[in-house]
């Protein structure tokens, strides 16, 4: 796996605060990791398949999570409960769903986006049974800090 | 006008009923997932529907199928995070008449709506 391969993903990211949050974002950056996961509150989790496959993280402390979703839905939110899960969940959707279509494989098929996953809480691991390595990425924004991991067990091209 | 919000994501349909007030459509009903869009579209009359593809128990597209198949005729909008061109294809020859992909800006959900009524005059 190159550095370059996540770079769809960080184009994602900043698609999605130009659009949907409108506001600004600045990433950091791009580091190698082995599957211990940066302490987070709230990690949301989704599966690339098809032609490659790949696992998609994005952590967020709580603070951040609360302003993004908040932003989202034009309302305030208090405190991480059943809307910043779905609203996570969402988010590392509209990254992955649309960084995939960037990601050149050797198929013209279309990779397919699994259902994500919420993980609350910060005391876990997040490892890959390939032991491929993960890309990672921090942000700072407006909402405050998060960041984005990807791994992807066969490489894209 | 009545509208139909399919995603499996509460927090897309909060904003999806939101675009569809500032489009004047204010009686909308919600489904989570494909199998529960297709009953909803059986036993109702909707002007509209905005469905997301990846969702549990049944995909949009293949609602999509299944809705045209039954014979209803209403506005499809496919609103989701699948932007390969494939996939835009695919929506358009199961029936459905538009697409968008999220993340989108907020004003242009509420004009894609809109120009699909305007259409459906």
């Amino acid at each position: 796996m190159r550095a370059e391969h996540i770079n769809p993903f960080i184009e994602s990211v900043y698609e999605l605060f130009r659009t949907m949050l409108q506001a600004k974002v600045e990433r950091g950056a791009i580091g190698v990791s082995s599957g211990n996961h940066a302490r987070r509150d709230i990690t949301a989790i989704i599966g690339i398949s098809g032609p490659t496959r790949g696992t998609v993280a994005i952590g967020f402390p709580a603070a951040t999570a609360v302003g993004m979703v908040g932003r989202i839905l034009g309302t305030t939110v208090h405190a991480v409960d059943e809307t910043i899960s779905d609203g996570v969940s969402e988010i590392v959707n509209m990254v992955a769903g649309s960084a995939k279509a960037k990601l050149k494989t050797a198929s013209e098929k279309p990779l397919d986006l699994g259902l994500p996953t919420v993980v609350l809480g910060e005391k876990y691991d997040v490892q890959y049974p390939s032991k491929a390595v993960w890309l990672e990425v921090p942000f700072t924004s407006d909402f405050g800090e998060f960041n984005l991991r990807v791994t992807f067990e066969t490489t894209p091209q | 006008m009545r509208a139909l919000v399919v995603d499996d994501s509460g927090v897309m349909r909060k904003i999806l009923i939101g675009a569809l007030g500032r489009a004047n459509i204010t009686e909308v009903d919600q489904a989570a997932d494909g199998k529960e869009a297709v009953e909803a579209v059986l036993m109702n009359d909707y002007d509209l529907v905005l469905m997301d593809w990846n969702m549990p128990n049944m995909l949009g597209i293949d609602a999509v199928r299944a809705i045209r198949a039954s014979g209803k005729t209403m506005p499809i909008i496919m609103v989701t995070t699948e932007a390969e061109k494939g996939r835009v294809i695919e929506a358009l020859k199961a029936g459905a008449n538009n697409y968008v992909i999220k993340p989108f800006e907020p004003g242009a959900i509420v004009a894609k709506i809109q120009e699909v009524l305007q259409r459906a005059k």
